[in-house]
């Protein structure tokens, strides 16, 4: 069963084009990973999915529903959550806030103003849950904007993965992480995403091949390879327009 | 914050709204205290907009002005027995109005935030502050439209003539509306204008529309502006086109602005501040619009968090039990700054009369004999330079009162 299936993307920014047809199937449950070298087009394929851009041409279908060009609340509604590549929260709320927000439309609080947040029992329990997850409880009074990197990294993928979403699109995650912490993040992924399909772009190899069913190489705005980690790793293909250098230099 | 502690702010804030005309009785008192109340809920529904929304509108005084029109229409009908009620429900009026008018404009206005909004609030500002000028049936002309309070049916016997009635019905509205504005803010919609404001893109990821949200608080905003300007009409019976110009929208800003916008509280000690500077300062000097333009400036430069800033500042420093330590350093410093800004008041105030002799605190002053400028002159300037010498001290202080004792410094 494929959960989010991409016919023929393609994205141009004025006369460039960015993203030149794309066709992806993403299976429910799986964790499919994104590479490519720089400007590849792996962020944008994101906003296109996620509905920060439209897309010039082409479908983008999640779990049945054509979601290509809507905005991106509407996608968010269905079920799909993402995090950011720069670290995009709300500083001047706190660590709690922050993840109460995240949870408000997906436990049906909509736009209401005859809710008292502080009487949501559950609600309130459901977010201590989340900080619970990303390690952030005793931090919860806390400015987000004053968290240390690795804390405010946590707090992005709090934020993407609060709602229960079916389908995580993470924009990577452990960029600019020391390798300790990128260990702990990728331990911490790990386990808030089980039971879920994830999606995720990331640079660093170890980690994608240590996370990820299948793996989809992006060049140039076009999918060269779909395929398990071992054989994206054996393909000639692949090793000849990014992997091989990574490999030898790793 | 406990629930009891919550429920003690709440009960003796309206002790106080409705304790203070037993304390301060004259006419002049009262006349001040409506005003206050109809400027803390003007400038706290203003507060919705910029301080939690993040909307900065130079029209505000539109649904303030609308509210107040269509109260004073109100007002009009029950005199000539159009429709009888009383007049308690004037506010309620002006607060639909102010609603209705909010629902119109801000559904287009509320598609950006930032210099979109702000240029699209002072365009509709100025639209209808023109054409109200030129629908003089409606809104008067220059002159305005004017009513009385007194029919309908009598509260109880009270028929509203006095002042001091008005402001115990405006001190109820005052409070009422001041609890549900508090109430907004904990609500998802009040919230999420907050996430809105600080970040509307990852709102949208997490389900919101920026702009629905954005709305919503611009439509409740609307409506208390317009609750607001239902009490002006009841407190003055009568409303000009002054009331929904820019001077209005500008007056509220800096109301916010001052008093703070970051707290719930800010807007009402700017309310309270101006409407005393408006009242009261205004009695003693012509130029006391120059002085609010100051002080605005200052607050700017030196106090972006405006006074509720400045108060709340202090809680470290009061937590550790060290705000004693300041006192002081905040006289050393203040003395001189005190002086330094009296004396540029008498010297600009000496500039502008046009009498020989002028008076100022109790000191007659020549104003065109030259010992009086020199003096003055002199009193500036080491006033002045004291005040710079005294300010390391002050930040020295001010820094050993907010150190982290070693005490604590072991933990984290």
């Amino acid at each position: 069963m494929s959960i989010l299936t991409l016919k023929d993307v393609r994205k141009n920014f004025g006369v460039s084009e960015i993203i030149r047809g794309v066709s992806l199937d993403i299976k429910e449950g799986e964790k499919h990973a994104i590479i490519g070298p720089n400007g590849a087009g792996k962020s944008t394929l994101f906003h296109l999915i996620s509905g920060r851009y439209n897309v010039t041409a082409g479908t983008i279908n999640f779990n049945g529903a054509e979601i290509q060009n809507k905005p991106p609340y509407e996608i968010a509604r269905l079920g799909l959550a993402r995090s950011f590549q720069v670290t995009n929260i709300f500083p001047r709320l706190n660590v709690f806030e922050n993840v109460r927000c995240a949870l408000l439309w997906s436990n049906g609080y909509g736009y209401s103003f005859w809710h008292l947040l502080g009487k949501q029992t559950e609600l309130n329990e459901k977010t201590m849950h989340v900080l619970e997850q990303i390690g952030l409880k005793d931090k919860a009074l806390f400015p987000s904007g004053e968290l240390a990197y690795a804390q405010q990294r946590a707090l992005e993928l709090g934020i993407a993965i609060a709602s229960g979403a079916e389908l995580v699109m993470l924009d990577e995650p452990v960029a600019g992480m020391s390798h300790s912490e990128a260990e702990n993040a990728v331990e911490l992924i790990r386990r808030i995403t089980e039971g879920k399909t994830l999606i995720m772009v990331e640079h660093d190899m170890s980690i994608v091949f240590d996370v990820a069913d299948r793996i989809s190489v992006l060049v140039y705005g076009e999918i060269i390879a779909t395929d398990t980690p071992e054989n994206i790793r054996a393909n000639p293909k692949v090793q000849e327009a990014y992997l091989g250098e990574v490999v030898t230099s790793a | 914050m406990g629930m009891i502690k919550k429920l003690s702010v709440w009960i003796g804030y309206l002790i106080v709204l409705l304790a203070l005309p037993q304390f301060f009785d004259s006419i002049l008192a009262i006349s001040i205290f409506n005003q206050m109340a109809i400027a803390i809920v003007f400038s706290l529904s203003y507060n919705m907009l910029l301080g939690q929304g993040g909307m900065l509108s130079f029209g505000h005084a539109v649904y303030f002005g609308l509210g107040g029109f269509l109260a004073v229409h109100a007002l009009i009908l029950i005199e000539f027995e159009t429709v009888y009620f009383s007049i308690l429900f004037i506010p309620l009026i002006g607060g639909v109005i102010g609603l209705l008018a909010a629902i119109f404009i801000g559904s287009f206005s509320t598609r950006k935030a930032g210099t979109i909004f702000a240029m699209i609030s002072l365009g509709i500002g100025e639209l209808i502050a023109a054409t109200s000028l030129i629908f003089t049936d409606f809104f008067g002309g220059e002159a305005g439209i004017s009513g009385d309070r007194t029919f309908g049916p009598l509260f109880f016997g009270v028929d509203f003539a006095q002042d001091l009635e008005i402001y115990y019905l405006a001190a109820i509205w005052v409070f009422i509306a001041t609890v549900f504005m508090y109430l907004f803010t904990q609500t998802p919609a009040g919230r999420m204008a907050n996430a809105v404001r600080e970040n509307p893109e990852r709102a949208e990821f997490i389900g919101y529309s920026a702009r629905r949200v954005r709305f919503i608080s611009f439509c409740a905003s609307g409506l208390f502006a317009g609750i607001a300007g239902g009490l002006f009409a009841l407190n003055y019976e009568f409303i000009t086109e002054e009331n929904l110009n820019a001077i209005t929208s500008g007056r509220v800003l800096l109301m916010a602005y001052i008093g703070g916008l970051g707290y719930f509280i800010g807007p009402i000690i700017g309310a309270v501040i101006l409407t005393l500077m408006n009242s009261l300062l205004s009695n003693y000097s012509e130029l006391w619009m120059l002085y609010l333009g100051i002080m605005f400036i200052l607050t700017v430069m030196f106090l972006p968090r405006g006074f509720a800033g400045f108060i709340m500042m202090h809680q470290t420093a009061w937590l550790r039990g060290n705000l004693k330590q300041l006192a002081l350093p905040y006289l050393i410093s203040g003395i001189p700054a005190f002086l330094f800004s009296m004396t540029c008041v008498a010297m600009i105030e000496m500039m502008q009369t046009e009498e020989q002799s002028f008076s100022f605190f109790g000191m007659q002053l020549a104003t065109d004999a030259a010992l009086t400028w020199i003096v003055a002159i002199t009193i500036a300037v080491a006033a002045f330079y004291a005040t710079r010498r005294s300010l390391p001290q002050l930040r020295d202080a001010w820094e050993s009162a907010n150190a982290i004792p070693a005490s604590e410094k072991t933990e984290s």
